[in-house]
């Protein structure tokens, strides 16, 4: 995402987002074999399905740790920018979906995709930014 | 906002990335900056003032002014 990795603060970052999503994609994995393989019911199933949401969540607050931390205005303006346009378009196209799906009977879209239909959106973004400053 | 970085880099024969350096921030910065695409905040505008040893509106001047 970030054209220059001097900057320790954006190599902590960059590193925490590719565990974060090495982590979705193994704790998926283990939801999955856990509900298709060995059938969980019960108690369990609760924190089970949810446990593939948690670094999602963690990625989250190490992008507002982030912001927080960057000493660099401009990155963290492009990355705001960037979020914005993940925000926007994620609503966007939900909004849209959701109008189809009411009136139009269009297939359901799964909520599980949010967050990956966000970061789709923000990384479309990053080259429109960045090519307004360049 | 319109402003002298490019000439006073130039004076100084420093590049974009050595000033980037001298400020601490990415060289994109010093480049949005230079080309008037991105104001800087009053604390990097006094960083720039100080490294220079001139005053902010020296180097920086509104646009249409």
């Amino acid at each position: 995402m970030f054209c220059s990795m001097k900057n320790p603060v954006q190599r902590r970052y960059v590193i925490r987002c590719w565990i974060g999503a090495l982590l979705v994609v193994l704790l998926t994995l283990v939801a999955a074999l856990s509900f298709r393989v060995a059938h969980l019911r019960g108690p369990l199933m609760y924190p089970m399905a949810t446990l593939p949401a948690l670094p999602i969540i963690w990625v989250l607050i190490e992008t507002g740790r982030y912001l927080a931390e960057e000493k660099d205005e401009f990155q963290r303006n492009v990355l705001v920018q960037c979020l914005l346009g993940g925000i926007g378009g994620t609503l966007a196209l939900t909004t849209v979906w959701g109008n189809l799906e009411h009136f139009a009977q269009v297939p359901h879209l799964d909520l599980i995709l949010i967050y990956a239909i966000f970061w789709f959106f923000a990384a479309l973004t990053y080259p429109v930014v960045y090519r307004r400053y360049r | 906002m319109k402003n002298r970085l490019k000439v006073l880099r130039a004076e100084r024969d420093w590049s974009q990335a050595d000033l980037a350096e001298r400020l601490e921030v990415s060289r994109q910065s010093v480049n949005a900056i230079e080309t008037g695409k991105f104001d800087p905040s009053l604390p990097l505008a006094f960083k720039l003032a100080r490294l220079f040893g001139m005053r902010i509106e020296e180097i920086f001047e509104e646009s249409g002014q």
